[in-house]
This record gives structure tokens, sequence and C-alpha cells, in this order.
């Protein structure tokens, strides 16, 4: 039995076609319904339909059947995304293993001594489709092409460019390195983003084109200046763009800024390459949201904004308290020039609870709602 | 003027929905208003709907054509100036700078990369973005506003 046959078909008469014109209204100026909400599920849509954590990411189909199917249930995007942090890592050695409670984590590092950090290399296209990530991705929408075409955005992940360059010699290396040994730093992230976009062509090349989903996760105020976030993390993210668009990849870009950007957010307007379909989103300035009213006062210009609600209310039992945030976070940012979504701050969590994504549903309904404001 | 036109060059440039006089008119009417890197130029020309380009080489009479290329997007202002790019604006003579650029279609504005040289205003698109990212970009308007 195939996975599909676990699912009854999303309602493609009413709720998807309206879905799909909702998601697509910031885009392209034409506002139709309210404010999309995005809350970034991932295995939170397993748990809803009776899986475990560990059945979404070993069973990648069934993990994006249940983000298509659920979406549904809380009125979400009308597209299904399936993904975890280090992608294209495995290709370079590292071993991944699954957890029951947590995505697949590297058993650990693989390189020690400097030295050998700087004989790697990027794998290349041919390898990569031997590997195991594009075969991953290629199988995974083939599959969403087959039972839920309707859902279908071909994505590839670069994801945490620094942070999964830091996976191959262990976090506390890499930023000791960032350090003593900068060229050795480099060398890792410069690995993991060459061999990244090498990746994203050969989604680019099966598809036609691919969404491209990167962020700047370890590279946060918590741990970098500002001026580390820009060389190890912004620049970076710059290039594997670039490269991306040049190899076929994109125009939809999904940047996401997790953890602690409380002053370095500055150094990613003018690095990072900005295209008609973008969505910029950075999770928190402290211990706090980011605040959605300065995402709109610096980024507006030049993206669709996506400010959060923070993820902890999400498994707080208390619904209200997530309505009148998300009711805050609207109000602040609802009317940015190049559009508005309501998103969590980052991953919504595995057991995020149904009423606390009603109550974000619920709140851009009552306030996120073109034409009112 | 001769020109020189490779076969794959002329694919593209008819794949693309281009004509060959569309090329060379964009080539003809540039005057200053192009940019170079060495002996190369990019030129631009508003053809219908179109933003057309050429790209291309020229030693004495001859033009080596590299490239035509398209985009219904229409530049407006810039929104972003970057670093310095290799080419210079012929008129002016000022260093073009990698930046981003508004650009509207079907009654959306939105920015994209582009070459911009701030003090003339002026913006142009290389061919990855515009047979790549934008056209791409160009379809989802088109779908997405229906």
């Amino acid at each position: 039995m195939g996975y599909e046959e676990l699912f009854p078909p999303n309602d493609l008469k009413e709720w998807h076609p309206n879905a799909a014109k909702r998601f697509a209204s910031p885009f392209v100026d034409n506002y139709h319904d309210r404010i999309d909400v995005d809350p970034i599920m991932l295995s939170n849509a397993a748990v809803h339909c009776g899986f475990t954590i560990r059945d979404f990411y070993e069973k990648p189909e069934l993990g994006i059947h249940c983000v298509g199917y659920v979406a549904e249930l809380f009125d979400l995007l009308p597209v299904t995304h399936w993904f975890f942090s280090l992608p294209w890592v495995r290709e370079l050695g590292v071993t991944l293993e699954y957890k029951d409670t947590l995505p697949p984590v590297s058993t650990g590092p693989i390189i020690s001594e400097p030295e050998d950090v700087l004989k790697l290399e990027p794998i290349g296209k041919e390898e990569l489709l031997k590997g195991s990530t594009v075969p991953l991705y290629y199988n995974l929408y083939d599959y969403v092409q087959k039972n839920l075409p309707h859902t279908l955005v071909p994505i590839s992940y670069g994801f945490d460019l620094c942070g999964a360059g830091a996976e191959l010699v262990g976090v506390e290396n890499f930023i000791m390195w960032t350090f003593t040994e900068p060229e050795v730093a480099h060398k890792l992230v410069d690995t993991y983003v060459e061999t990244s976009i090498n990746g994203a062509e050969c989604l680019a090349d099966k598809y036609g084109s691919a969404m491209l989903i990167v962020g700047s996760v370890l590279a946060n105020n918590d741990i970098f200046s500002d001026e580390q976030v820009e060389e190890y993390s912004a620049k970076k993210m710059r290039h594997y763009t670039d490269q991306c668009f040049r190899r076929g990849a994109g125009p939809q870009v999904f940047y996401h800024l997790c953890g602690n950007h409380e002053t370095d957010w500055k150094v990613f307007k003018n690095n990072l390459i900005w295209s008609p379909f973008n969505v910029f989103q950075i999770g928190y300035e402290g211990q706090h949201e980011f605040p959605a009213d300065k995402l709109k006062e610096n980024f507006q210009d030049v993206t669709t904004i996506m400010p959060g609600v923070d993820t902890k209310l999400m498994i707080n039992a208390n619904p209200k308290k997530v309505y009148e945030r998300a009711k805050e976070v609207l109000l602040a940012g609802r009317d940015a020039k190049k559009g508005f979504i309501l998103g969590t701050c980052c991953e919504t969590p595995p057991y995020t609870l149904p009423g606390n994504l009603l109550a974000l549903t619920r709140a851009a309904r009552d306030f996120g709602t073109y034409g009112t404001w | 003027m001769e020109y020189i036109i490779a076969d794959e060059v002329l694919a593209n440039i008819e794949k693309r929905g281009l004509k060959v006089d569309d090329v060379k008119s964009v080539i003809e009417g540039a005057g200053d208003d192009r940019i170079y890197n060495g002996s190369v130029f990019i030129a631009k020309k508003e053809i219908g709907d179109l933003t057309v380009y050429a790209r291309y080489a020229v030693d004495g009479d001859k033009v080596t054509v590299e490239a035509g290329y398209c985009h219904k997007m229409k530049i407006l202002d810039i929104v972003l100036v970057g670093e310095d790019s290799e080419w210079k604006y012929c008129k002016n003579g000022e260093v073009v700078k990698t930046g981003h650029t508004n650009l509207t279609y079907l009654g959306a504005t939105r920015s994209g990369p582009s070459l911009v040289e701030p003090k003339s205003g002026q913006s142009w698109i290389e061919e990855y973005l515009a047979a790549g990212a934008l056209t791409t970009a160009e379809g989802l308007f088109q779908q997405k506003r229906a």
C-alpha cells in the first residue's frame, strides 16, 4: 500500500483554489482574502495524523503527504514542503541517524585536523545524482507530482550554509577556527555551498526550476559578531543564490534567519540577492520575536516579509495568548509594501497544539483581511 | 557592419521568440547607451512590450553577437546599489555596480538583481537572469494573476 492510500483527497473545489489565490496574492499585488499563515509545519503535520516525528523524517513521502493534508485543516499554504537542516552533508561523508524526537542528526565530526579540511572538494553533479540527497528529493517530488500535484513546488535546500559546513568538523572546532584558522573555516563553508549549488542545479535540471530555501542559523548574534555573520553567512548566502540562479534554479527564495539576529540583521540587506519572489524571515531579536514593524521598515522595499509568533507559545496551552500575539504581529506589519505572511519564528514544534494553530488562522482572519485597513 | 552569429547563439535568439533583426536594431541604435567590459558591450532597447538586449563584441566593422535575450518585466527605479562590477557605462564613463532594480509586470512591482548605474538611473539585466529566473518569474506572474 502506498502512503497516498492513507489520505482522502484535498478539497480541490473550494479550499485549494482559494488558498492558492491567497498564497499568490502578496507576490503579485493582487490581494485576495486575507494574510496567509505559514507556521513552517514539518513533523507536527505527521503528529496531527497519528504518526511520529521519526516517521516524518524516515518516510519523506508520508511526511509530505501529512503536510499537504493538514494544511487544509488549518487553512494554511496550498503548497507542500519537506526538509531537515542537513541536506548534502551525507555526500560529504557525514553519517546521519534518525531519532525518535528529532530530525536526523550527525553521528559526529568526520574531520579533526585543519589540513584535512583544505583537501576537501565540493561534490559534483554526477556524484550527487548517485548520492542520497538528490534521489531523496527526486523521489519526493515525483510522489507529490503523482499524488498531490496541486501542491508541488520543487525546492532545493541550501539551508544553513555555515552550520552545515561546521558539522563536518564539529561546531566547537568550527567556531574556534573562525578565529584561529579562518581560511579553514571558509573552506568548510565553501565546500558545502558549492555542493549545495550543484544540488540545486540537479533539481532545476529535472523540474525546470527550483525554489531555494537558505538560512543563517548557526551564524547568529548568540555566537558570532556582525562581521563574522556577514563573512561566514550573508556573503555565502549571496553566492549560493547568485550561482543557483545562474544554473537555472529560482526565482523563488525563502530566506530564513533562525535564532537571535539582534544586530546582525543589518548585514543581510545589501548582501542577499532579492528576486521577484522572495520571502524574508528573521526569528528573534535577543529573546523576543524579531519586531514585525522593524522587519517591515527595513525590508519591505525588496521582499515579502514573514514575521512570526514565538514558537514557545505554540506548545503552551493558551490559544488566546497565541491569538493576541499574532494580532500584534499582524497590526505591526500587515501593510508591508511587498506583502506579508504571518509565521512562527521557526518551525512550529512537533507537538504544537491544534488550538494554537487555529488561533493563528483566526487572528489572520480577524486582523489580516485585505481591504479592512 | 558585418555580423557574426554562431549557430548556438542564433538558436537561442529564436528560442526566445526574438528575430535577429531585433538584436541588430538594439546594436545599431545603441550609440553611447550601452555598457562595456573590454571589447564586449551590452545594449538594450524596448521593442513593443519587451526589453531586448544584445551582448556583443566589436572588432573594427565586425560585430560578434554573443547573446540576444529579452524580458517582459519593465524596468523601473534602482532599489539597491552594491559593489563595482567589471562593466562601465559608455555614456558617462561611470563604473556600473551590481544592484537591484524594481521591475513591474502585469500590475505587480517586485525587485530583481541587476547591473545598475546610479548617476544615470539606468539598469541592465544579464542574460542568465533574463533567460532563467526572470522568465520563470514572468510565467508565475501570468499564472498567479490569472
